[in-house]
């Protein structure tokens, strides 16, 4: 297997992932338990480099400054399949991903379904956000500097998000059918919290690499410790 | 038969992009090494149509922008934030590779949005030579400015103005008994398929963009080898006073007549004479779902006049288009454009006429983008022209287009 379609392999892990976890339900859980978490490390071992802009020789001069790679470091671990009462949610979340420098700020944006992102640009330049995934299509058109246009996401699955005008601007959205899932910090650590006692399946997930599936315990009112490493 | 073979086997490699075993054979983001200094980008494009006998969309004898193959990979190799080198490689319908582009950037200082551009450097005149690949062009065929082949020649001269006038609406293959005998393809009024090489400095600041040229050819024939004594002095001045809205203001002037097409008619020493002097005004406006653009191009190729009836004015032509484009749902949208073309008259034997047919197209369309980076083409192109041996030809076309 080629590490191509290896990758594909495991991008389409994760879309299925996502998707089971509105159908896959663990094991019971004992009433009256206290919930625990999951934390650990997502150590990568792969070179993260930032997508660049396209060589465009039609240029009359330079275009802006090259971009920051620091955001492509960050991975989302989350359940492969949620714990029962997982999928109560009473209000509409909603979540941020700015336009700003030529970036979509966050680059990893990690939500419930059901939440609405605004879209807004802070850029003195038009954007204009699309994304053709299945999970999710739209297109916001172009709009200027100050505005902003909200998208509701109601499936569970990763949006690819583009602008139309500059190729190299993308994002990845990981829409969720539960809440337990975190991304990680600036050293690759994270927390899941609130996890009902249990065994669960877990992934990592970085720049549309997952990991396997792999078990962890959450004991009663404790953490159960899970490292990953992504290649 | 060929091109068809081509463009099957570009779809089948294109279209398995979307299969899981050959998903991520092809790339999709440009490719990057050293740290980023290294950039390739690329894009390859099929465009298939019906014959276009009335040669509406020939851009040389041989080649017509609705049936054309053309692979493209441009590579950027940044030298310490002050030199880039920057290229476009590129072949059509399977012809030899040519250096599209090939230049050196210079930015004396980092932080002043100031550049130098040395080598075959892209178009300073207007807008549309610059956005001509196939994935900045709503449609698939060209504007008429930037494609339609006239029957003027650089390395040929009509003698007369009878002789100007028998090659009115065969700018495909035109003859003049002046320099070069052979027939050959004529000059568009600026051409969108070859750069010109020389020296180009652009600045901006703010709202504004500055960009001055001087280069060996001229708008309608550019040139790696200067052909002549004389150069080009091109320049474009660019405000965008608002999101969205571009304004566009180009002129451009240099001798197209070769030496040896000069020396057949007047004499040596005079070829710096045959100018062509160029204006041009473009406007873009974009906004939610649509973008407006229109081009206006006025030339004007100064002639010998040697033999009676003389040519005793310049020739004109004034090119103008309207273009479209609005978007209808996530990775569909519908274009339209309207151009004409028409020309200054002369008199011949038999009285005034334009010296060149005059052209209008109406071409409408849509696109679909299959992924991000791959998208597929449909065009309906209606064409009339006042002279020639087909004057009215309708055409479809498809194209699909992959870039990364």
């Amino acid at each position: 297997m080629t590490a191509f379609s290896r990758r594909t392999r495991r991008r389409a892990l994760t879309t299925t992932g996502l998707v089971a976890l509105a159908i896959a339900l663990p094991k019971p859980v004992a009433q009256g338990a206290r919930n625990g978490a999951i934390a650990g490390r997502v150590e990568l071992r792969r070179v993260a480099s930032p997508v660049e802009r396209r060589p465009t020789v039609a240029d009359l001069g330079t275009p802006a400054a090259a971009l920051d790679i620091s955001d492509r470091l960050k991975s989302v671990v989350y359940l492969d399949s949620a714990p029962r009462g997982a999928f109560e949610q009473v209000e509409t979340p909603r979540a941020v991903m700015d336009q700003h420098g030529e970036r979509f700020v966050p680059h990893v944006l990690a939500i419930t379904t059901g939440t609405i992102v605004d879209f807004p640009n802070s850029d003195h330049i038009y954007h204009n956000v699309f994304s053709l995934s299945k999970t999710r299509q739209f297109d916001l058109g172009r709009y200027a500097s100050g505005h902003s246009k909200p998208v509701r996401f109601d499936r569970a699955g990763v949006v690819r998000v583009f602008c139309e005008i500059h190729s190299h601007m993308n994002a990845f959205i990981l829409v969720f059918s539960h809440p337990f899932y975190s991304l990680t910090d600036n050293d690759g650590r994270y927390r899941i919290d609130n996890v009902p006692p249990g065994s669960y399946n877990v992934i990592a997930w970085n720049e549309g690499v997952s990991s396997e599936a792999r078990p962890v315990i959450v004991p009663d009112g404790g953490v159960g410790e899970l490292d990953f490493t992504l290649r | 038969m060929k091109l068809v073979r081509r463009a099957a086997l570009f779809a089948v490699l294109a279209l398995g992009h979307g299969l899981p075993a050959r998903a991520q054979a092809l790339p999709s983001e440009p490719l990057s090494f050293g740290d980023g200094r290294v950039t390739i980008g690329g894009d390859v494009s099929v465009s298939v149509a019906p014959e276009d006998t009335g040669f509406f969309n020939y851009t040389d004898y041989e080649h017509s922008a609705l049936r054309l193959f053309r692979v493209g990979v441009t590579t950027s190799i940044g030298m310490g934030g002050h030199f880039t080198v920057l290229g476009e490689l590129r072949s059509e319908n399977g012809d030899r590779v040519h250096a599209y582009a090939l230049y050196l950037r210079i930015r004396p200082w980092i932080d002043r949005p100031f550049d130098i551009q040395a080598g075959r450097v892209p178009p300073t005149f207007g807008a549309f030579a610059r956005r001509a690949y196939a994935t900045d062009n709503p449609l698939i065929a060209y504007p008429l400015a930037y494609q339609y082949l006239t029957s003027l020649r650089a390395d040929a001269l009509p003698v007369n103005a009878d002789e100007l006038l028998s090659m009115r609406g065969r700018g495909w293959l035109s003859s003049f008994s002046l320099g070069n005998r052979d027939p050959a393809a004529g000059l568009p009024l600026a051409s969108a398929f070859r750069w010109d090489t020389g020296v180009q400095l652009h600045a901006a600041s703010g709202m504004m963009d500055v960009t001055g040229a001087v280069t060996t050819g001229t708008l309608s024939n550019p040139l790696f080898a200067d052909d002549n004594s004389g150069r080009q002095v091109a320049g474009r001045l660019s405000v965008h006073p608002i999101t969205g809205l571009l304004l566009g203001a180009s002129a451009a002037r240099g001798p197209f007549v070769s030496t040896t097409a000069a020396r057949g008619a007047v004499g040596d020493g005079r070829d710096g004479e045959f100018t062509q002097t160029a204006l041009g005004g473009d406007i873009e406006y974009s906004h939610a779902y649509y973008l407006v653009r229109a081009e206006t191009v006025l030339s004007e190729w100064k002639v010998p006049s040697v033999g009676w009836p003389a040519i005793d004015a310049p020739l004109r032509a004034l090119a103008t288009y309207v273009e479209g484009r609005y978007k209808v749902m996530p990775g569909v949208y519908v274009a339209g454009r309207i151009d004409h073309l028409g020309f200054s008259s002369v008199t011949g034997s038999r009285g005034p006429q334009t010296w060149e047919a005059p052209v209008t197209r109406v071409e409408v369309g849509g696109g679909y983008s299959i992924q991000r980076n791959l998208l597929l083409k449909v065009s309906w192109q209606y064409n009339t022209r006042d002279g020639g041996r087909v004057t009215r030809e309708t055409l479809a076309a498809a194209q699909l287009v992959f870039w990364f």
